[in-house]
């Protein structure tokens, strides 16, 4: 419980100074991490009773769940090199607030990886989406940053609904909201809870439908982005999947969904990767691309599998975002054919082809025998499932090579912006080290291993599979070089760069979904104040000539009686000035004559009073 | 000590107005104080009240008008304690926050503790007369704030509301007379008729009081279509009047449902009840669609305010709903719903005293004049960002402690309306965000280079209030243990 509080709070004070803020950022992270261990370890848990079966339950034990505690280290494990950087690159004005709105994050993060029930859960994921939103529009002052802070909380937070979806199914099914009660979940409820679960990771995870909102993401420092990709926002989907996938197991068309989502993702985020000729805007397409498989490895039974590639997933994209921030210093852009720093920065050059080549599948790198496992657990559901899952990774390779060769490309006219500080290289250098040492995981025995502390089984591959695999990193390897060489504009112009948007999502949202909500939105504002507030000044006005009428009729009648009514009526229509003036006598008359009405009408009603 | 509550403020009311002499930062201190007392001795009520005890405590019966069966009864069950606490906490916090009186301070906050003490009455009554009283003298108070303390067209606005809550009062104060005509002996004690549903199968007539309750407690609320005097009444009306309007006055429509038709007529209002839900999703539709539409910064909140009322209302229903069944949903139902009257009050509260602080700052509501304030004034974005944020239900604050209480109660009794209340979550995220972006976020206006942040005392009272808010949001077993003493005796069984 402590480890979630650890992060936040203690940058605050840290003032303008870079080197303190990062050493503050840094060694909270730090501290957070080993108190995460220790709570793994120790077993720390605990509740914050609400009322009527409800509270906020957090719970670090590996005996629990295994894969939470990995969770709970990793993600301030990652954030630490990521501050530090953060500290040395981004602007000073508005440094801390960046650093304790990314220590805050990982706060978040750290209570999703805790959470012992869904309460809880909503409490980090809700945050973890408020946070992001802050970080993608800390550039406030720009029109288009505050713009895409908005997007980004409003796709995730339509995909939260899922989880308010799954959260009432819970509690109507099981009259509670810890995750072990789901357990006693079955029929509708079940599904529901399934249903939910998936659209609130989906969209979370930068899955389609929602891809796009990582796109706008981009929009954030670069620090950000590396976070919220490797450890924080994205991370949550998978993890929650990964997490509950006992649970979610037991729904039959979970799995096939869950594949379904996984593959499509993987695939159309690797063109749109391909296509981008804009470093972040790549590397966030390969982002939605790699939780993709993560989505699919789930669905295809092998949540451990997931967890691995989540962790060789993190530890290799947090450096490129890293190096594509250090290409932005130098060249004053994130378009990549700008960048050209490899006769400039040969050890940058160096520590990026090593994670570029993990994402791309290249052996012996961790994450390229992780994205193997997928593949082969992709092919338990089935041989073209697997040949999806591979022509995913080689979609990877291709976007990668793109990425490295046009990055570090040695053109004559090079720019010669800003060298990375040493605080910049070496966080790449540290997390790039963390990265190639996963390559161990190829190790029979240590995979095996792993495995079985993260208490789940591995796929087993079939050597077509692994030789179809490794033949389209090749072929997506030599795809890539090929567009860096001979077509680095690719995306910029014409049909590919529509492509390169998302393949035209965006449009369709703003069409289907943003626009029609506000013109919905302004009609009724019309009709609000057109027909229902004109509904009571019509009113009004037939009370005025009600009170004529009656006034006329009051003459033949001679009763007291009507004459009451219409004087009441035509005081609520007329609005007179004399209320104003006279207000209280009038005020009582009013009351007078209504009560002497309601008394009539009361006594009409019950004869025997 | 009830009885105190409610004579504190009148009597400080009543000094006010012979007090000539005193200058007007004394008379804005002595008010400060007055309307806290009430809040003190609340405090003090919550500490002797028992969760496990009898439902009304801490009673005060005097006898008054026996031949008519009227009393001055008062006492509180756990809903009341809450919302009457969080009342006087409002009304506390308005009278602490600086505003324009145009130089009739004494009289405005001479008017200010008047509303509190009649306020508090409707809370605090065990009496439907004295209910009905109160009731009726909340709205004189208001009509003056409002008239007389408000800018633009604040007269037409104050009759208009005026007017239009009257004419619901009224055809309240029918159905009360039934109530009190069908009890055998008459009597207007509220425990007496609760035990006797004197209404109870009658039919026709049982359905009319129904109707006459609703009619005026629905426009009080306000649900849809009956809430368009709101919005005016809330635009020209200064600031800390506004927030009690939202924050107090709302409330008497809703707590008003659980304390009469709920509670006295329950097989009436449970036949009725699904119809109720689906006017309190059709508020939280429509005021959070209408809401994301208006560009004036007051008139937004205001709506967000039916969208609020709406979940309340939603809850309500769905706590009277499925007779004898699914009790562990409905008392949710009602607790959430009663949580979120609280949690209104001090949001939406605080929302109306920031407004408050625009308006005294640049006389101006429009959102399109403003800009890029976030770098002039923090402390004022800071505050305005986590009143929007727990607006929008934001795990972690208040907000959102009672919205997930009425959508996890109401999904047990009505499923499909909890499902569409849902989008209601979406739509004021969009329009909160979309706020605070066109106050803070951009370039800042040339005209406001000179704009001041908060202020030590709009600090110190907005600090309190959303403090609140953050701590209902992290551990709100404080007061959901007083809420749920009352929703359990009300819903019935465990």
């Amino acid at each position: 419980m402590v480890a979630a509080a650890a992060g936040p709070g203690r940058v605050r004070e840290a003032g303008a100074r870079r080197r303190l803020t990062g050493m503050l950022g840094t060694v909270g992270m730090g501290a957070a991490a080993v108190l995460a261990a220790v709570a793994a370890v120790r077993g720390w848990h605990g509740t914050v009773p609400w009322d009527g079966g409800l509270g906020l339950g957090l719970d670090y034990a590996t005996s629990t769940s295994p894969v939470a505690a990995l969770f709970a280290v990793l993600v301030p494990a990652v954030a630490a090199p990521v501050l530090a950087y953060a500290a040395a690159h981004e602007d000073a004005r508005g440094l801390p607030r960046l650093v304790a709105l990314l220590s805050l994050s990982v706060a978040a993060m750290e209570v999703i990886a805790g959470a012992s029930g869904l309460l809880a859960l909503m409490l980090g994921w809700e945050l973890i989406g408020a946070c992001s939103a802050a970080l993608v529009a800390h550039g406030w002052r720009r029109r288009p940053a505050s713009r895409a802070g908005v997007a980004v909380f409003l796709t995730t937070r339509t995909g939260d609904l899922g989880l308010f979806v799954a959260a009432m199914a819970a509690f109507g099914g099981a009259g509670s909201l810890s995750y072990a009660a789901l357990g006693d979940l079955r029929g509708t409820a079940l599904q529901l809870v399934a249903g939910g679960l998936l659209v609130a990771a989906a969209a979370k995870s930068a899955q389609v439908p929602f891809a796009p909102w990582l796109f706008s993401a981009m929009e954030g420092p670069v620090s950000v982005s590396t976070l919220l990709h490797a450890a924080t926002m994205v991370a949550s989907g998978a993890f929650l999947l990964i997490r509950l996938h006992p649970i979610l197991a037991r729904v039959p068309w979970f799995g096939p969904a869950a594949l379904a989502v996984g593959l499509a993702t993987a695939l159309s985020a690797g063109i749109v990767g391909v296509l981008q000729p804009h470093a972040k805007r790549l590397l966030a397409g390969s982002t939605s691309a790699q939780y993709g498989l993560m989505f699919a490895a789930v669905g295809a039974g092998y949540p451990v599998v997931a967890a691995l590639h989540l962790v060789t997933h993190a530890l290799a994209k947090a450096p490129l975002f890293l190096v594509s921030g250090l290409g932005e210093a130098w060249s004053g852009s994130y378009g990549l054919r700008e960048m050209k720093m490899g006769r400039a920065l040969p050890l940058v050059a160096g520590a990026s082809a090593v994670v570029a080549a993990a994402i791309g599948g290249v052996p012996p790198l961790g994450a390229a025998w992780t994205k193997e496992q997928v593949v082969a657990a992709a092919g338990r559901a089935g041989p073209w499932i697997a040949s999806i899952a591979a022509l995913a990774g080689g979609l990877s390779a291709a976007y990668m090579a793109r990425f490295q060769f046009q990055a570090f490309a040695r053109g004559p006219e090079a720019p010669a912006g800003r060298r990375p500080r040493p605080a910049e290289r070496w966080a790449l250098y540290v997390l790039v080290a963390a990265s190639a040492s996963l390559g161990l995981l190829w190790a029979a025995g240590l995979h095996d291993r792993a495995a079985r502390l993260l208490g789940g089984g591995l796929a087993v591959s079939r050597p077509w599979e692994v030789a179809a695999s490794l033949g389209l990193v090749a072929v997506g390897l030599a795809v890539g070089l090929a567009v860096a060489r001979l077509r680095p504009e690719l995306g910029e112009s014409g049909a590919a760069e529509a492509l390169a948007a998302w393949l035209g999502l965006p449009a369709l949202a703003r069409l289907a979904v943003v626009r029609p909500v506000r013109g919905l939105s302004s009609v009724l504002a019309e009709v609000d104040d057109r027909v229902v507030d004109g509904g009571v000044r019509v009113s009004a006005a037939i009370a005025r000539g009600l009170s004529d009428l009656g006034r006329r009729v009051a003459e033949v009648v001679a009763d007291g009686v009507p004459e009451g009514l219409a004087r009441l009526t035509g005081r609520l229509g007329a609005r007179t000035r004399r209320l104003q003036s006279g207000l209280a006598h009038e005020y009582y008359r009013l009351m007078i004559v209504g009560l002497a009405l309601f008394l009539l009408l009361l006594f009409a009603l019950f004869p025997g009073g | 000590m009830l009885s105190a509550v409610l004579v504190v403020p009148l009597v400080a009311a009543a000094v006010l107005v012979a007090a000539r002499r005193l200058p007007d930062r004394a008379v804005r201190a002595f008010a400060t104080v007055a309307a806290a007392v009430p809040l003190a001795l609340l405090v003090v009520a919550w500490i002797r009240f028992q969760p496990a005890g009898p439902r009304f405590q801490l009673v005060e019966d005097l006898s008054w008008i026996p031949s008519l069966g009227v009393g001055w009864r008062l006492g509180v069950d756990g809903i009341a304690l809450a919302v009457a606490t969080m009342s006087a906490l409002v009304f506390a916090a308005a009278a602490a926050y600086p505003v324009d009186t145009k130089g009739r301070a004494r009289q405005y906050y001479a008017w200010l503790l008047f509303l509190e003490g009649v306020s508090l009455g409707v809370f605090l009554a065990l009496d439907l007369l004295l209910f009905y009283v109160f009731f009726d003298l909340g709205l004189v108070g208001m009509f003056f704030l409002i008239g007389r303390w408000g800018h633009g067209d604040a007269r037409r606005a104050a009759i208009k509301f005026f007017l239009y809550t009257l004419a619901g009062s009224l055809t309240m104060l029918l159905a009360i007379l039934a109530l009190y005509l069908a009890s055998d002996p008459h009597t207007f004690d509220m425990r007496v008729l609760i035990a006797r549903q004197p209404l109870a199968g009658t039919g026709l007539a049982a359905g009319l009081a129904l109707l006459g309750l609703l009619f005026g407690l629905g426009i009080k609320t306000p649900v849809v279509p009956f809430h368009t005097w709101l919005p005016p009444a809330h635009v020209d009306a200064p600031g800390p009047a506004s927030a009690i309007l939202a924050g107090v006055l709302l409330k008497m429509g809703t707590y008003g449902l659980i304390r009469i038709p709920y509670s006295m007529m329950r097989a009436t209002f449970q036949r009725w009840s699904f119809w109720l839900g689906v006017v309190g999703l059709v508020s939280v539709l429509y005021g959070a669609l209408v809401a994301l539409a208006q560009r004036n910064l007051k008139r937004r909140i205001a709506y967000t305010s039916v969208n609020h009322m709406g979940y309340v209302v939603l809850g309500i229903a769905a706590a009277a709903g499925l007779p004898g069944g699914g009790g562990a949903a409905r008392r949710l139902a009602l607790t959430g719903a009663t949580v979120e009257m609280v949690a209104h009050g001090l949001i939406t509260g605080s929302l109306f005293l920031i407004a408050g602080s625009f308006w005294t700052r640049g006389r101006e509501y429009d959102l399109d004049a403003y800009g890029g304030l976030g770098g002039r004034a923090p402390v004022l974005t800071a505050a305005t960002t986590l009143a929007a944020f727990a607006s929008l239900g934001l795990p972690g604050l208040a907000g959102f402690v009672a919205e997930i209480q009425i959508f996890l109660g109401t999904f047990g009794v009505y499923p499909w309306l909890a499902g569409l209340a849902l989008l209601g979550v979406l739509i004021t995220a969009a329009l909160f965000l979309l706020m605070l972006r066109d106050l803070f976020f951009g370039d800042l206006p040339a005209r406001w280079s000179d704009f001041p942040d908060l202020s030590a005392s709009e600090r110190t009272v907005l600090g309190v209030l959303l403090g609140l808010v953050v701590l209902i949001g992290l551990y709100p077993r404080f007061l959901l243990a007083v809420i749920d003493a009352g929703s359990s005796f009300l819903v019935g069984g465990p």
